[in-house]
């Protein structure tokens, strides 16, 4: 058996998302077993599958060391404490 | 029951819907049983299909469907006995589906043109689903038959076990010479049944399996008989809507 990646994108979306793996003996099978697994009740209108043994996977070591940038991440918390204080000010006057 | 169909139409009508509600049912008894997870999704999908065409059929015939479809006498069911057939091994109901769909996808082309609108607008809808439906069973046996010979020598015994059963589906019911007359199907069993024999002969031939046709074909007399596997099926059918038929589930 191969396993498969499949990818549903809904009706009025542009973007692929992925909704799964799954297992088929061959490429032609792996079509309608996933139609049935993944899409039975309208979940996409186009679909992909991709074989995983076609992805190109990244090692840990390219991936790990942006782990801990907390630099690199913005909640916007210190934006909305401004606008909220001078929001405060202006009604105080 | 709606009172514009003829007795004849009406009774082929039932035994259309009677069929895909008794395979649907014995599809779906595959759940968690199927040979691996995907394949268990794709057939009970497939049983549900099925069951969609025996609700919109029995829809047809207007009567209540939860009740009618599983309150009835056995007598009163005009089921094929390929359709209710246990076939508790996968090769046997790999090679049930796979006939029966054959059947049925020649059925709905029978009544593609119906005097009967809302039966022309089910067909149109059932045709696209059987084409999936049979190609799923024939990417098996064609896979299977290419595979090693413990596959092969189990089709070759499966088809031999389904296939007397598989053509007592083309015995008529009384009734169908008037759903004829009357524009319901366009095409009689006996017609379909020479139809259905060539596609089946060409493929099992093109796949090379070892098989021929049987010279004894069960007799359920017009469909009024049913198979000794019947009523403990229909036991299990009945099984929660007799604890309280009133309830709205």
């Amino acid at each position: 058996m191969k396993t498969y990646e499949v990818f549903l994108k809904k009706d009025g979306k542009t973007q692929f998302r992925h909704v799964g793996s799954m297992q088929a003996p061959d490429a032609e099978m792996a079509l309608p077993l996933a139609r049935e697994s993944y899409a039975r009740r309208a979940e996409g209108d186009l679909m992909w599958l991709v074989d995983r043994d076609d992805l190109i996977v990244a090692d840990d070591d390219l991936i790990a060391p942006n782990a801990n940038k907390p630099h690199r991440h913005n909640d916007g918390k210190r934006v909305a404490d401004h606008r909220r204080s001078h929001r405060d000010k202006e009604a105080g006057e | 029951m709606n009172d514009s169909l003829s007795p004849g139409a009406s009774e082929w009508l039932l035994a259309f819907a009677d069929d895909e509600h008794i395979i649907g049912a014995r599809h779906t008894s595959w759940i968690g049983l199927g040979p691996f997870l995907e394949e268990d999704l794709a057939f009970c999908s497939i049983a549900q299909d099925e069951l969609g065409h025996a609700i919109a059929l029995y829809e047809l015939l207007g009567v209540d469907v939860d009740r009618f479809a599983l309150l009835r006498e056995p007598s009163e069911y005009r089921s094929a006995w390929l359709c209710e057939l246990p076939c508790e091994d996968w090769d046997l109901a790999l090679v049930r589906h796979w006939l029966y769909d054959e059947a049925e996808a020649l059925r709905w082309e029978s009544v593609a043109n119906s005097s009967l609108e809302e039966l022309r607008f089910l067909a149109a809808r059932a045709q696209r689903e059987e084409r999936f439906h049979l190609d799923h069973a024939e990417m098996y046996l064609r896979r299977l038959a290419h595979g090693d010979a413990e596959g092969q020598n189990r089709i070759n015994a499966a088809v031999a076990s389904v296939l007397p059963t598989a053509l007592g589906l083309w015995e008529p019911v009384a009734g169908e010479p008037e759903a004829i007359s009357d524009g319901i199907t366009t095409q009689s069993s006996a017609e379909l049944t020479v139809l259905w024999r060539d596609r089946v002969e060409a493929k099992l031939a093109s796949w090379g399996y070892d098989w021929q046709w049987p010279t004894e074909i069960p007799d359920q007399q017009g469909r009024t008989q049913r198979s000794r596997h019947f009523e403990r099926l229909l036991r299990d059918l009945q099984a929660v809507i007799t604890v309280d038929v009133d309830t709205v589930w």
